[in-house]
């Protein structure tokens, strides 16, 4: 078992898969529950002294492959598979950076302070207009105004450019 | 260009749901469901303790082509440098660091070390180990090159982090934290950052609302040793000096109401 280290495995991973599953079901508990169950099939193939040469790109494929059975048993057959994203269109690598990149804004968002992220979610996840959000937290819509330009200053600011050679 | 694009963040938005995701949460389940005990980790540091007027030597000359080699070492306990171009360079128990008279900010690493670069734009600091190529102007940052996955932490400024020097890396600035593993060409960046992984450094243990699973693993890999509490389920905030284990132990257990026992 040696080199086996399931707590590395998540902490870098875990929240990346969970945004690959999202693009193929939209559901954050089924993509949870997909994600729990590749590492639990990853367990217990190295249980089972099986070799997998990068464990990485392995959960990758399982979370996919599981997503697709997924979506495919809910299609009624007549229908043609139409996963929401672009399932073909984008190399493997490419998807494995983005849901990198997802999952730390996703963690930049978790990080904002709580008023700001409040006002934030409320404005651009549920479309709320300034003034409703101003109303609805007895605020000014100037600081409503505030919060959010801070908040995509934040995030922005969060999250860099990663993938660049370095003094080029 | 920027790699934050509005279409990842719009993604990221239309899902967006507090505390979902959790990865904590997700290794508790996983570890219970695999029936998966708490034991301490990878890191084989010989972390060796309780030697009296243990003999450290902690700095050696070695001559490779007429020039002198310089190889620092911190033996049983945590050692502090300063190089020769003012660079402060922290060596964990059991770490090695070596570099030439003659091009002292070409460095090559053994083991773990946290290192406050001294700036000069006109020459980059670089330390090269097994697997990992670190290449910065000034700045502060812990390299952990102590196992087969090298991972780097910065407390300041901006870190390269690749492989090789050759090979593509990413940039790494305040509280960021990446690591490679033997089967990856490129570092990954976590999504979320182990302020404990310099707690060897810094001196001290940083806990917010932390699982207390967590809090005990942290504790197991610093420490080697294994624990079993009474109740895995409260969360603990707080900061803890590493000296003492039993007092760290014991501020927990009277904060949280539970009983922690060493193995």
């Amino acid at each position: 078992m040696k080199d086996i280290n399931f707590n590395d495995l998540f902490r870098y991973n875990y929240r990346p898969l969970c945004l690959y599953a999202l693009h193929y079901i939209q559901d954050v508990d089924l993509a949870e529950d997909i994600v729990q169950e590749s590492y639990t099939a990853l367990w217990e193939k190295l249980q089972d002294g099986a070799q997998v040469l990068n464990r990485k790109s392995y959960l990758y494929m399982m979370v996919r492959n599981r997503c697709l059975d997924h979506i495919r048993k809910k299609t009624i057959p007549t229908e043609s598979l139409k996963p929401y994203d672009t399932y073909g269109i984008i190399e493997d690598d490419d998807a494995q950076e983005r849901s990198q990149t997802e999952a730390r804004i996703w963690t930049a968002i978790e990080n904002l302070p709580e008023k700001c992220r409040e006002v934030f979610i409320m404005s651009k996840r549920d479309g709320l207009k300034y003034e409703e959000i101003a109303e609805e937290l007895g605020l000014s819509v100037n600081t409503v105004r505030n919060q959010i330009s801070k908040a995509l200053k934040v995030l922005k600011e969060g999250i860099h450019k990663v993938y660049m050679f370095f003094f080029a | 260009m920027s790699d934050f694009e509005d279409k990842h963040l719009d993604f990221v938005l239309k899902h967006y749901q507090e505390g979902r995701f959790d990865t904590q949460k997700a290794i508790k389940s996983f570890n219970e469901a695999n029936g998966i005990v708490l034991k301490p980790r990878r890191r084989v540091l010989p972390w060796v303790s309780g030697i009296a007027a243990a003999v450290a030597v902690l700095c050696i000359f070695l001559f490779r082509d007429n020039v002198r080699q310089i190889q620092l070492m911190a033996d049983t306990e945590v050692q502090e440098f300063v190089l020769p171009d003012g660079t402060e360079v922290t060596l964990a128990p059991g770490s090695k660091l070596t570099y030439s008279e003659k091009s002292p900010r070409m460095t090559q690493l053994e083991g773990m070390a946290y290192f406050e670069v001294a700036r000069d734009e006109a020459v980059p600091f670089e330390i090269t180990s097994d697997g990992v190529f670190v290449k910065v102007l000034g700045t502060k940052f812990a390299v952990d090159a102590s196992s087969s996955v090298k991972e780097v932490y910065v407390t300041e400024g901006k870190v390269l982090f690749a492989k090789s020097p050759d090979a593509e890396g990413v940039i790494l600035t305040k509280d960021m934290q990446a690591a490679i593993s033997p089967e990856e060409n490129t570092p990954v960046i976590a999504a979320e950052p182990d302020v404990n992984s310099i707690a060897w450094k810094r001196g001290s243990f940083i806990f917010d609302n932390t699982p207390l699973i967590e809090v005990l693993e942290t504790l197991s890999e610093h420490y080697k040793v294994s624990f079993e509490a009474s109740d895995l389920d409260k969360r603990l905030s707080g900061v803890f000096y590493t000296e003492d284990l039993d007092l760290i132990i014991c501020l927990i257990e009277s904060a949280l109401d539970i009983h922690i026992v060493k193995r």
